[in-house]
């Protein structure tokens, strides 16, 4: 499926219906069962190519990363090889089994395992075994770190746990990866960095940062006046379109958003800033290949705040006026969450860009806050059970098609059934 | 080079170091998130009507190169973007309904004092 509908299209037949799915209720069953949470793990976390870094966290040989997977418990070591290449392995020794790398990052020309002393090259085969006469005949060359499919797009790292992937990651990223090519990302290399645990099942969290409709509400004093106004109160989407298991969806802006006057930090902080808006982190000076791709602000929108690009299962890639920036929701258990953000913005170069960016996440944590009493306030609600359904409005069309995925990819014996 | 802890007119803002000027966004966010709205408005109706004016002593400076009072005065008004947290966005100390410790953490910050 890759539906485009334009908004003029939304405003006869909505997003929803022009778009194929159905417009009946939605099951709350797969947001609260220990029996769905096991399905999810073994059969989408499992078996779909989960983006887990950017290239510019390894620039030089040797450069390395420790990303968890959550819902499977399992340590991944990305490494750029003497070779320039990038690849991935579980980060367990061939002896006994132990985690090897017990850092976050760095730069290794090998890796040395802290029990025993066993040692690895970054490209994984394995090096040296202390007292090797005594171990029986051991088979070195079959003894290097697990691999782990790793494939790269766009300086998007990708792994997959398939010890032989059904699909190729372009193949899994189908028309998500033609309607997002060539995107210049700003300001790569240095991310803000923002880490949460939620009371919530995943895809909970995943929803509220996938619907504008809650903004006025659950945000009123953050950003709800930056997200809706008199002529659009309730932020209804500019755009939304089914990329395959993926899905991109435009917000509203309000560009008439003044900051109250009464708001002197706020007053201060963005009175030289020509976005004249709260969700701007930076003011960019070179968005050739950012702002006028066409996969960004799609409708050409003035009023635009922020397009979130959804690659499936658990990732969103969002694009606003002052760059770019990434949610990751990771499942720990059927009512738990591991949330990271992280906001991409170029260093500051002076002190008012630096007041101007504490302002900014100052702000961005707020918005966070807000939104973690509020998704644990909806899992209890779930896991009540009184309602076995939900309803769900035409601008929550990102959640619909959520669900649906998932339950395709639950009940798909192979991956190519469930990407048909 | 004088022994002060804060640049030449900002004396007003000393009583409020040591708790304001906390060294990274999470030390700053806990101090207000902890204080008292009464606390917070103390401090934050002081460091207000010197911070137009603090910004634009800063700016001489090269952001990697503060010397140790002026650093001391960037901090402060880092800290007082928390505090407006309070006083002018949410009119309490925390979001309402956000516990505190909250869950979150800064895992990489803005630098300098990130």
């Amino acid at each position: 499926m890759n539906h485009q509908v334009s908004l003029a299209a939304a405003e006869r037949a909505g997003f929803t219906p022009a778009s194929g799915l159905s417009t009946g209720p939605v099951p709350l069953e797969p947001y609260r069962s220990a029996e769905f949470y096991a399905l999810e793990r073994d059969r989408v976390f499992r078996r779909a190519w989960l983006m887990l870094a950017r290239i510019e966290e390894l620039p030089a040989p040797g450069d390395y990363v420790v990303k968890q997977i959550y819902p499977c418990d399992l340590s991944v070591l990305i490494v750029r090889g003497a070779d320039g290449t990038v690849r991935a392995f579980h980060n367990s020794c061939s002896h006994r089994g132990s985690e090897v790398v017990g850092t976050a990052k760095g730069r290794s020309s090998r890796f040395v395992c802290p029990y025993h002393k066993w040692t690895y090259a970054n490209d994984g085969r394995l090096l040296g075994i202390p007292d090797e006469a005594s171990f029986f005949a051991v088979d070195k060359s079959s003894c290097g770190l697990a691999p782990i499919a790793c494939d790269v797009w766009e300086g998007w790292v990708f792994v997959n746990l398939q010890r032989r992937p059904e699909v190729s990651l372009p193949v899994f990223l189908g028309s998500f990866a033609e309607h997002f090519k060539g995107v210049s990302y700003q300001a790569v290399g240095t991310p803000f960095i923002l880490t949460a645990e939620l009371d919530a099942n995943w895809k909970v969290v995943s929803d509220a940062f996938i619907e504008s409709y809650h903004i006025p509400a659950i945000h009123p004093k953050t950003i709800a006046t930056t997200f809706s106004s008199g002529a659009n109160p309730f932020g209804r989407l500019l755009d939304a379109r089914l990329l395959g298991p993926h899905r991109a969806v435009s917000m509203y802006g309000n560009s008439g958003y003044t900051s109250d006057p009464a708001a002197r930090v706020e007053q201060l902080a963005f009175s030289a800033a020509a976005a004249g808006s709260v969700i701007a982190a930076a003011t960019m000076d070179n968005a050739a290949g950012f702002l006028d791709h066409p996969a960004i602000n799609p409708t050409g929108s003035a009023d635009w705040s922020m397009d979130v690009n959804h690659l499936f299962p658990h990732t969103q890639i969002d694009c606003g006026p002052g760059g770019f920036w990434t949610h990751q929701f990771w499942p720990v258990a059927p009512n738990r969450c591991h949330y990271e953000g992280r906001f991409y913005v170029p260093p500051a170069r002076n002190v008012r860009e630096r007041f101007q960016q504490e302002l900014y996440f100052s702000r961005v944590i707020e918005v966070v806050l807000e939104d973690l009493t509020n998704v644990a306030r909806t899992q209890r609600g779930i896991d009540g059970g009184g309602k076995d359904f939900m309803q769900l409005q035409d601008n929550e069309i990102g959640i619909r098609h959520s669900v649906e995925q998932v339950l395709k990819w639950v009940a798909a014996e192979t991956v190519a059934e469930a990407l048909a | 080079m004088s022994d002060a802890l804060l640049p030449a007119g900002f004396e007003a803002l000393e009583p409020f170091l040591g708790r304001w000027d906390g060294e990274t966004g999470m030390a700053r966010m806990a101090a207000r998130s902890t204080a008292t709205m009464a606390e917070i408005r103390a401090f934050y109706d002081v460091a207000i009507e010197h911070a137009e004016a603090a910004l634009a002593y800063l700016d001489r400076f090269e952001l990697d190169a503060l010397p140790e009072d002026a650093a001391r005065l960037l901090r402060i008004m880092l800290g007082l973007v928390q505090a407006s947290m309070a006083i002018e966005i949410h009119g309490q100390a925390r979001a309402p309904g956000a516990p505190w410790p909250s869950g979150v953490t800064i895992v990489q910050g803005l630098q300098p004092f990130g």
